[in-house]
């Protein structure tokens, strides 16, 4: 994947982010390193779910529920390369 | 606005009218159907919000909390779908009385499906659909509801993580399950997993439909999914107003959160 394509991704996944927590503008802000679950208090259970649904929605792909672990949800970054992976299945 | 209990099949149903606060020609009733387990609390206030505001522009807003939710009778382990489709149906023959006038439904996200499922039974004793962010897909929107116990258990390693392939084997097998403080009954499962709005779409007459979506940008288009299933709707006849305005997922919100845009897109459709 290009450092374009790349960008699009994480860009695609902020959008994301920014539906599911209420945070507006703060995530205009995210990077890479940005700590999620276990970073952000509004990142409960029910928040994960929406931001499962959401990614699968944008990026039309199905998440594994086995998937779903503290390691993929950890940063930014960390949710980045698995969508990258699940995108160039 | 005027609390009081509605008499259901299964049990006794918490309601709150708003009786409208001006005159309407014709006079119009809307009874409104909420989204399931904790999107039902965490959207209480905006559905409290839109029902005064509709109140105002003179319609009879009837809000209820189906069999086993909220501060109705029952336990939500003994709801079923046929419950609420009958509490809602109730609902709107009250509110058919007290408003001398024709009743529509209005639903938020499962509610939405509801509303539709409850219309689809008896199209012209429906006057209209208000549908917020309706959900499509029961059987995703279960998905997403078991995820929530997954969700729950995220941190934990090791052979005994669950998926909701196994919870749903263990619904199947008659298993009541316990899903973020709710139990979650086989049939109701079963009931939520069947429901598909798209089956509704040749049942609902000619019923003028309101579609709203809240997007988190500006001008955003109504999801993809959606936006096949309105075109359906206008395919068959309906007379349909359909646009996403921008606002958050408030019936997921951890704090209480208001979609302003949607109260006023709602309020500028019964003006």
């Amino acid at each position: 994947m290009t450092v374009v394509e790349r960008m699009t991704v994480i860009e695609r996944l902020k959008r994301v982010l920014r539906e599911t927590l209420q945070l507006g503008d703060q995530v205009n802000a995210f990077d890479e390193s940005t700590g999620l679950f276990g970073s952000i208090p509004e990142f409960d259970s029910m928040a994960v779910v929406n931001v499962v649904s959401g990614l699968e929605e944008q990026f039309d792909i199905e998440i594994d529920d086995d998937d779903i672990t503290a390691e993929i949800f950890e940063t930014v970054g960390a949710l980045t390369h698995y969508i990258q992976g699940k995108l160039a299945d | 606005m005027e609390v009081f209990f509605l008499e259901g099949s299964q049990g006794r149903l918490f309601s709150i009218y708003h009786p409208a606060v001006r005159a309407r020609r014709p006079r119009l009733g809307l009874v409104y159907a909420p989204p399931f387990a904790e999107e039902m609390n965490r959207a209480r206030r905006m559905a409290a919000l839109q029902a005064r505001r509709l109140a105002e522009l003179g319609v009879d807003v009837l809000l209820l909390d189906p069999f086993g939710t909220g501060d109705s009778a029952g336990d939500f382990g003994d709801a079923r779908w046929e419950t609420w489709s009958d509490d809602i149906a109730r609902a709107v023959a009250w509110l058919s009385e007290r408003t001398d006038g024709q009743v529509g439904l209005w639903g938020l996200r499962l509610g939405a499906l509801l509303a539709a499922d409850v219309a689809a039974a008896d199209p012209d004793r429906i006057a209209c659909l208000v549908l917020w962010q309706p959900v499509l897909s029961g059987d995703r929107h279960l998905t997403q509801f078991l995820r929530l116990r997954l969700a729950a258990a995220m941190d934990k390693e090791g052979p005994d993580r669950e998926t909701t392939k196994e919870l749903r084997e263990r619904l199947s097998r008659g298993e009541t399950l316990e899903i973020a403080g709710y139990r979650l009954a086989p049939a109701l499962a079963d009931s939520i997993a069947s429901l598909q709005f798209q089956s509704h779409v040749h049942r609902l007459g000619r019923l003028p439909i309101i579609w709203l979506e809240v997007a988190s940008e500006e001008g955003a288009a109504l999801a993809d999914a959606s936006q096949g299933i309105v075109s359906a709707l206008e395919r068959q006849g309906h007379r349909l107003t359909a646009k996403a305005v921008s606002g958050e997922a408030f019936w997921a919100a951890q704090e209480i959160t208001l979609a302003p845009y949607l109260l006023q897109a709602t309020d500028d459709l019964f003006r």
